[in-house]
């Protein structure tokens, strides 16, 4: 049993604003192992893209982390504190070392007056010893290996240069080209074009295999999550609830939301089936509901509404490490 | 969804009609709750009231007339009076200052000197017949205070004895009208051609840009010289007041177009605005009900902003004679006194005045600060 | 007898660039030649991915953007429009007909207003109602019918979620009485869970009122669901057009084939299949000559990268523009 890469244990992050202290992520906990790709679904307001933030300690200083909560870096048998790590030559090891991250919208995420090949360099050099001319071969072989066509001229171009699609192949390549063991990517595709999308998925799951490099994907497209990802993790308004493998989750989801969600998508194989929308609106996280976070939407829980409302209920461990947090699942109302 | 456990009715309904009232918040009250939290700003809005109410009824609250006619032939580079209550001969309930003997003579090197004469007491009174004046088209002789006997002067007295007290405050009066004058009329002018800049754009836009770039860099001292020259000296200095003022805004203009412009020509893209014009709105409509009021809050910072660049250009034309001159009096006219040595090293408190223009301008600053902050995050908050 | 609402005749849509100063100046050939046909209280869907020319499309038949060449003809019963060489007072009646449905729930709201005073505003401009009374019962019959309590409308826009948002774009369109509203990816900016809700109202409407729906949309999946007709666009023409069913039971053009298992299916044992598209989608500015689909088909011959395809139907109601559409199948 190899031990994970990254362990994150009991997170709660909370922020400091005006209106008081709001809750983003509640008890949060997931292991990924090497070489796994872990899908993080959600939707807007769920702390997905928070979590992953923490990972590398990007949250802003508003940022409250709980007393519990830890997230272990395990790279070359060493374990990392993750949320201990102060100063910046420590934080090396997860900004850009062992752990990349590639953002939705690569337009933003490139300063648009320096070259793309300039920032390559410049990100190979903060991490590693080697020397610039060094630094500007591996960036043009890590543009060829991501299927950018004429690699070394592409090198001296800027953002603006490239199309979206490019873009976003070439923000993988400055990514990898750290060899990092985890790479976060926060809703890769979601701006890009269907057809495009698809060959960037592929991209990501043949670099995965060549590198034994682990994915934390984070999105809102149970599609893509399907095709790409090992095993899954739902959150919903800071709490994670449910776990599983890829088939468990989407094949025999057992929370009420996972359920809702995948039945409120349109399927293609089943053209006549109505949409069914989860009920209601997402609660501002000023209000987090009281006992389980989702009774305020759930339309299973029938007999036992009053438990939803006032019990938080616990994390029931099913087959295969199959993980829910339901007062039905705990009932041994299993779908 | 409010989801209190508890079951106490008044604590969720309290809580229901604080978000009630957040969710019907026009703008201005939104900007007014952010800004109330601002304590430098506050600060700032209060001794602006003040400074600019205390301008407004200079002349009741002010002892004597500030012009020539108040002055006080026997007191003259006189030093401030302080009123005290208490003093060797004893407790007094009422204020009082000092009478004083005025000599001058050869060992005085022919200098005003006053003696104070410390028997003699002069009680200060309330509400005291005056000068007259008018305020509001009606005439009126109370002032808020005066002396029983003679006159008093708290800041002191000028060359010609005017009392430098009644003078400062009428001169803030007059600066913030002439600033008025000035900021209403650049505003105007930047609404219209700014607003026609941005909405239309293409070559009407260019045309007008080249316009407000020439007039930017019209430098004012010269323009202010030239056209110094060419007021005939027959204008009354209520005549001069105006026309300062309107020159004012036809240099304040172009930097105030140029926001208008700017921010016409990114919201005018929104899709609210195609919205509207597919319903047929005309773009009369368009800019008043979409396009205004999205702007005012901006808007409304630059004037404020504006206002002390104003009061410091007329203080300082007025300070080297171009600009304002008696009787109408402004900081800038009070200052035009105190380029002699003898008043910098001997009658220094005829620099009092600048204190109040530093508290008047700074206060601006904080207010406009204040409400730029707060009108700023009025941004829709995006998921 | 198909009683068609409003139809395309090779439209085109350029607009033209700022030139150089010498030579041609560049034009964005927005949409070529298209012929569309959208029969009265259908939705018709209409998917592409970004330089398709969709959302231009969209709006010229509005009268939002320029018609270069071909006619859009309106023909609801009451009226028949040229939009192409419409009078200014048949376009304003034309305004109450025909309205649209925007993307961003964000941007597509004065902030400044409220909701009401949003709902309102047709009204109030195109002069339907006459009286205060008059406006404030109708945009509350409106409202209803959106799922917006009075409670809403006297609120601000940032009060309210997207998906809330969306209801009021809805509400604001619906208030004129149109017969003819565009959706333009009018669920593209939402959550899965409340896209669902939004596209459930859309379809209320429709049944219950008749409206003809044009909906554009660059996700085929949710097109599929709500839509009885579909075309296909890439780089401003319409590749192909079909009932929805038959669309997905025989597709022709390689493109929609490609789209279609582009589309990530929620099956994770269906994984890896045939067909990838490569390269990236030219700029509409110099669309690839003849077929502009060639520089990625996989089955581009000579014969694509000349001629223009032509516009035919293969089987009732199905047209397709491509050389090869049969020996492809």
């Amino acid at each position: 049993m190899t031990r994970p890469l990254i362990s994150v244990k009991d997170l709660t992050l909370r922020f400091k604003t005006d209106e008081g202290l709001v809750t983003a992520v509640n008890n949060v906990s997931f292991d990924i192992a090497p070489g796994e790709v872990l899908g993080l679904v959600g939707e807007s307001g769920s702390g997905k893209s928070v979590t992953a933030k923490s990972l590398m300690m990007l949250n802003a200083e508003n940022s409250v982390y709980d007393e519990g909560s830890s997230i272990t870096l395990n790279v070359d048998g060493k374990d990392y504190d993750v949320l201990s790590l102060r100063r910046p030559a420590e934080q090396m090891i997860i900004r850009g070392g062992a752990i990349s991250m590639i953002f939705q919208e690569p337009m933003a995420s490139f300063a648009p007056a320096i070259t793309i090949g300039e920032q390559m360099v410049e990100q190979l050099m903060i991490h590693s010893s080697i020397t610039r001319s060094q630094a500007r071969d591996i960036s043009v072989e890590m543009l060829t290996r991501v299927g950018i066509p004429e690699p070394a001229e592409r090198f001296g171009q800027y953002a603006f240069e490239f199309s979206g699609g490019m873009r976003q192949r070439a923000m993988i390549a400055m990514a990898l080209s750290t060899k990092p063991r985890l790479l976060i990517a926060d809703e890769p595709t979601t701006a890009l074009d269907v057809t495009i999308q698809a060959q960037v998925i592929d991209l990501m799951k043949d670099l995965v295999d060549e590198f034994h490099m682990s994915i934390l994907f984070i999105t809102h497209d149970l599609g893509v999550i399907a095709q790409t990802a090992d095993r899954v993790a739902v959150m919903y308004l800071g709490n994670l609830v449910e776990t599983g493998t890829v088939r468990q989750v989407i094949n025999t989801p057992s929370h009420p939301y996972t359920r809702g969600l995948l039945n409120s998508l349109p399927k293609l194989d089943d053209l006549d089936a109505p949409l069914t929308p989860v009920p209601g609106d997402i609660p501002s996280p000023l209000d987090r509901p009281t006992g389980c976070v989702f009774h305020t939407r759930c339309v299973e829980s029938g007999e036992i509404a009053e438990r939803c409302r006032s019990e938080i209920p616990g994390t029931t461990i099913g087959a295969d490490d199959h993980r829910v947090d339901c007062h039905l699942a705990s009932a041994g109302d299993q779908a | 969804m409010t989801d209190t456990a508890t079951a106490d009715g008044t604590a969720v309904s309290l809580e229901q009609s604080a978000k009630e009232a957040y969710f019907t918040a026009g703008q201005g009250q939104l900007i007014w709750a952010r800004f109330k939290k601002q304590r430098a700003a506050m600060v700032g809005a209060g001794i602006l009231i003040w400074l600019v109410l205390s301008g407004m009824f200079a002349s009741f609250l002010t002892p004597y007339d500030p012009t020539i006619a108040g002055r006080n032939p026997d007191y003259q580079n006189g030093a401030p009076q302080i009123p005290k209550f208490w003093d060797e001969n004893g407790f007094s309930a009422r204020p009082f200052i000092y009478s004083y003997k005025r000599s001058r003579s050869i060992e005085t090197n022919f200098r005003w000197v006053s003696k104070v004469d410390r028997d003699a007491r002069r009680y200060v009174v309330f509400f005291v017949e005056g000068d007259k004046y008018e305020l509001f088209g009606m005439e009126f002789k109370t002032h808020v205070f005066g002396v029983d006997k003679g006159k008093i002067h708290l800041f002191g007295t000028d060359a010609t004895g005017k009392d430098i007290f009644s003078r400062t405050f009428h001169s803030i009066n007059t600066s913030l009208a002439v600033g008025t004058i000035g900021v209403l009329l650049a505003f105007v002018l930047a609404l219209i051609i700014g607003g026609v800049s941005g909405y239309y754009g293409g070559w009407i836009d260019s045309i007008l840009q080249m316009i407000t770039d020439a007039v930017r860099t019209i430098p004012a001292i010269p323009l202010f010289m030239a056209i110094a020259a060419f007021i005939p000296p027959e204008i009354s200095s209520e005549g001069r007041f105006f026309i300062i003022s309107i020159i004012l805004g036809f240099i304040g203009w172009p930097t105030l177009a140029r926001r208008v412009r700017t921010h016409l020509l990114t919201e005018r893209n929104q899709e609210y605005v195609l919205a509207a014009q597919l319903c047929g709105a005309s773009p009369g409509h368009i800019i008043g009900r979409h396009l205004l009021p999205s702007f005012t809050s901006y808007i409304i910072v630059d004037l404020i902003i504006s206002f002390p660049y104003m009061v410091l250009s007329e203080t300082a034309l007025s300070f080297i004679g171009l600009g304002l001159k008696e009787p109408v009096n402004s900081l800038g006219v009070m200052l035009q006194n105190v380029t002699k040595a003898d008043v910098l090293l001997n009658y220094q408190w005829n620099f009092i005045p600048v204190l109040f223009f530093i508290t008047l301008v700074l206060a601006f600053v904080f207010v406009g600060d204040g409400l730029r902050d707060a009108a700023d995050p009025y941004a829709d908050t995006k998921k | 007898m198909r009683d068609i609402l409003i139809r395309a005749n090779n439209l085109s849509v350029h607009f033209p660039l700022r030139g150089l100063g010498f030579g041609e100046r560049p034009v964005v050939r927005a949409c070529e030649g298209i012929n569309i046909e959208i029969e009265k209280g259908s939705f018709f869907g209409l998917v592409g991915e970004s330089g398709s020319g969709k959302t231009t499309l969209g709006r010229a038949m509005l009268k939002a953007a320029p018609i270069s060449h071909g006619e859009v003809l309106y023909s609801d019963g009451e009226v028949n429009y040229s939009l192409g060489n419409i009078q200014k007072h048949e376009l304003k009646d034309y305004r109450k007909r025909a309205q649209l449905i925007f993307q961003d729930p964000y941007a597509a709201l004065s902030p400044r207003m409220t909701v009401r005073d949003i709902i309102a505003e047709p009204l109030e401009v195109m002069g339907i109602t006459s009286s205060r009374d008059e406006t404030d019962a109708r945009v509350r019959e409106i409202a209803a019918m959106c799922r917006l309590n009075l409670e809403h409308l006297r609120r601000f826009p940032h009060a309210f979620s997207g998906g809330q948002r969306q209801r009021i774009s809805i509400a604001r369109a619906l208030v004129s009485g149109p017969k003819f509203i565009v959706a333009d990816e009018s669920v593209a900016a939402l959550d899965v869970s409340i896209q669902a809700d939004v596209l459930n109202l859309l379809n209320k409407i429709q049944q219950e009122s008749g409206i003809t729906f044009l909906f554009i949309s660059h996700d085929l999946s949710v097109i599929a669901h709500t839509c009885d007709f579909v075309a296909v666009m890439y780089l401003g023409q319409i590749v192909e057009s079909a009932p929805t069913r038959k669309l997905f039971d025989e597709t022709w053009h390689p493109y929609t084939r490609a789209l279609l298992s582009a589309i990530p299916s929620l099956d994770p044992d269906v994984r890896g299949n045939a067909q990838k598209l490569e390269g990236e989608i030219p700029s509409p500015i110099n669309p690839p000559p003849g077929c502009r689909f060639n520089t990625r088909c996989p089955h581009a011959q000579d014969r694509c990268r000349s001629e223009v395809p032509e516009w035919r139907e293969m089987s009732s109601g199905h047209h397709v523009a491509c050389h090869f559409a049969e020996d492809l199948a």
